[in-house]
């Protein structure tokens, strides 16, 4: 454990296992490395791994098969999803250019795609701003506010639900109509509670010898924030990005919350229930529509899976 | 002598002055986004769920009524019937899976990254298109019918989906499919922080690896078997996105799919009942509270002991 204030009141959960390895260069999550073998333990070991194997791969062809089976279908035709054919005999992707072309998706993927951005770009800037302050200015009550912040986390989104709806359908003060806005949607997720947790544990595992020095050439606190901690913390920061960008793209809650009935503003996961409401049986295109869901989430995560992993963990501490 | 010392104390005072206020003025906004999107709506729901309130405001005080109608309410009780019994059968297996495949990833084998990314990456799909993927998979004429038909050697027909006896089974399955993964991230957390002393110890004790993690590993994943339990009922009393993909948000076949979050947003949003849809998020709150702080209890003992 890094030292800290309060740090010696949280319990070495997950979380903060997690944000700390995110700080090494390492694997996160890697695994324990195995203990010494003892003479005559060989055998025992090879069968141990033999079983280990076994298991993984049957796993991993329960989990997988779901997968290829809505890409292949999303390779065939209507009539031949009846079959049990694997691999579809002529395939082709009618299915995607029909999603795309006749179901709007196009405008789904940009609203995603829009939606996330600017969510991804908001909780960068503050998540880092606010947890530089909570792990390295003093101030009175920093300890307090803290811990409210982490409190934020025990209030469930259902019970934000009916304040957030009428604060949205006519703000008090400022009369503001927000419900069926991207404005509304962003304003209700500037940063998040977990974001602002996880950079300030990074900061917290950055030594002071680099603020020290940029004082000492009388650098303020914004710009030591942005010249000195911002290209210490790449990997939080990498994490921060890409927990809000997946957060943010399978979001059902609250889109449908703020967006439904304005089909214009859809995401691609209200897209995807519309669909699935008004043409249900259409499997070709309803899968076609779902892989367009997830693949690009899953190209984040094929190359920045250290991040997304260390990312995920730290994030538990949302509950 | 003296005076500099003086000048010195004040601007070592100013120079705090400033760190606290440039410090207030950087958690600002965040702060300020959480109160009034939190911790506002926190005690405005506690407010409300004590009023009649519909889509005008405020139509009449009804105390402690909203909460009474609650638990007389069949489609509540339904609705938390369901949810409980998606809790109980979702967490044991979660949990026992995400172990599991956290122990299997622990080892020290080839391409283990890789299978933990597999593992993982259910989790990461969004609920839309995996329960999509799932409606799919579970129709009459889906996959697993296949698979049971030709194992039966008949054509078989069941619309998991659509029969009100199966449906809250295909979510409970459909999640504990896509979730476990995360489950397996925080036990690897968990596994990596215990000492490698211990299990060299256990080695030259000449203990056999079964025993070893019935022993040894099981018992030092205390605070992660506390953990995972606590955020996988959270995310299961939680049950929201999958209930209403699946049933169009009408919590059907029969109320078999409805859940105490369905219940909430259709009361909240279709009836226009926000005290009585407040009150309800308040019953959710005090059992999500009270298991967290529960968890916070736990934790402390398992910490000193």
């Amino acid at each position: 454990m890094t030292t800290g204030d309060s740090e010696s009141r949280l319990p070495p959960v997950p979380p903060v296992v997690a944000a700390e390895q995110l700080a090494l260069e390492g694997e996160t999550a890697a695994g324990t490395p195995p203990p010494p073998s003892l003479p005559g333990r060989e055998r025992a070991d090879t069968v141990r791994r033999i079983l280990a194997y076994v298991g993984l791969i049957l796993i991993s062809i329960l989990f997988f098969v779901p997968f290829l089976w809505s890409i292949s279908t999303s390779l065939k035709s209507l009539p031949e999803t009846a079959g049990f054919n694997f691999l579809p005999a002529h395939p082709s992707f009618r299915a995607y250019d029909s999603a795309i072309t006749s179901f709007n998706f196009k405008r789904y993927f940009a609203n995603s795609v829009f939606l996330a951005t600017v969510v991804t770009m908001t909780n960068l800037f503050l998540s880092s701003l606010g947890g530089y302050a909570f792990a390295r200015l003093r101030f009175p009550g920093r300890e307090l506010l803290f811990m409210l912040v982490l409190g934020t986390l025990m209030i469930p989104n259902e019970l934000r639900l009916v304040p957030i709806f009428q604060m949205l359908t006519d703000s008090p003060v400022f009369h503001l109509h927000l419900i069926g806005t991207y404005q509304g949607y962003f304003l209700i997720n500037l940063v998040g509670a977990t974001t602002l947790f996880l950079m300030r544990q990074y900061f917290l595992t950055i030594p002071k010898d680099y603020e020290e020095a940029a004082k000492l050439d009388g650098a303020g606190y914004f710009k030591t924030y942005r010249r000195v901690m911002l290209p210490l913390a790449g990997p939080a920061l990498a994490a921060v990005t890409i927990l809000t960008f997946q957060g943010t793209w399978n979001d059902f809650f609250w889109p449908l919350i703020i967006f439904l009935g304005d089909e214009s503003k859809y995401t691609l996961p209200l897209g995807l229930f519309q669909f699935r409401t008004q043409y249900q049986t259409l499997w070709p295109q309803l899968m076609a529509a779902s892989v367009i869901a997830i693949v690009p989430i899953a190209l984040i995560y094929v190359f920045f899976q250290r991040y997304f992993i260390a990312g995920v963990t730290a994030a538990g501490v949302k509950g | 002598m003296a005076t500099r010392a003086r000048t010195d104390e004040k601007t070592l005072g100013s120079e705090k002055l400033r760190e606290a206020l440039v410090g207030y003025g950087f958690i600002l906004l965040p702060l300020a986004s959480f109160f009034v999107f939190s911790i506002y709506p926190l005690i405005y729901a506690l407010y409300i769920s004590y009023f009649d309130w519909g889509a005008l405001g405020k139509i009449d005080n009804v105390g402690f009524g909203n909460y009474r109608e609650i638990f007389d309410d069949f489609l509540f009780r339904k609705a938390l019937k369901n949810t409980l019994l998606y809790t109980a059968v979702v967490v044991p297996c979660q949990m026992a899976l995400g172990l599991s495949m956290a122990v299997i990833v622990n080892q020290a084998l080839r391409a283990r990254t890789f299978f933990r990314a597999a593992f993982y990456f259910p989790s990461l799909a969004s609920s839309a298109a995996i329960t999509a993927i799932a409606l799919y998979l579970l129709s009459s004429d889906g996959l697993l019918n296949s698979i049971i038909g030709s194992v039966r050697g008949e054509t078989y027909a069941h619309s998991w989906f659509g029969e009100s006896s199966t449906a809250l089974q295909s979510i409970m399955g459909l999640n504990i499919w896509t979730t476990s993964g995360t489950m397996m991230l925080f036990y690897l957390a968990s596994l990596q922080s215990i000492s490698t002393d211990v299990y060299e110890a256990a080695a030259i004790d000449g203990a056999g690896s079964w025993r070893t993690f019935w022993k040894i590993t099981f018992p030092l994943l205390k605070p992660g078997h506390f953990f995972v339990a606590v955020i996988s009922v959270i995310g299961s009393l939680q049950i929201f996105d999958q209930a209403f993909f699946v049933s169009g948000g009408g919590g059907g076949p029969n109320y078999s799919t409805m859940t105490i979050v369905l219940y909430l947003y259709n009361t909240a949003i279709n009836e226009v009942r926000f005290g009585y849809a407040s009150a309800v998020g308040i019953v959710l709150f005090v059992i999500i509270f009270t298991l967290t702080l529960g968890q916070r209890l736990l934790f402390g003992r398992a910490e000193s002991a």
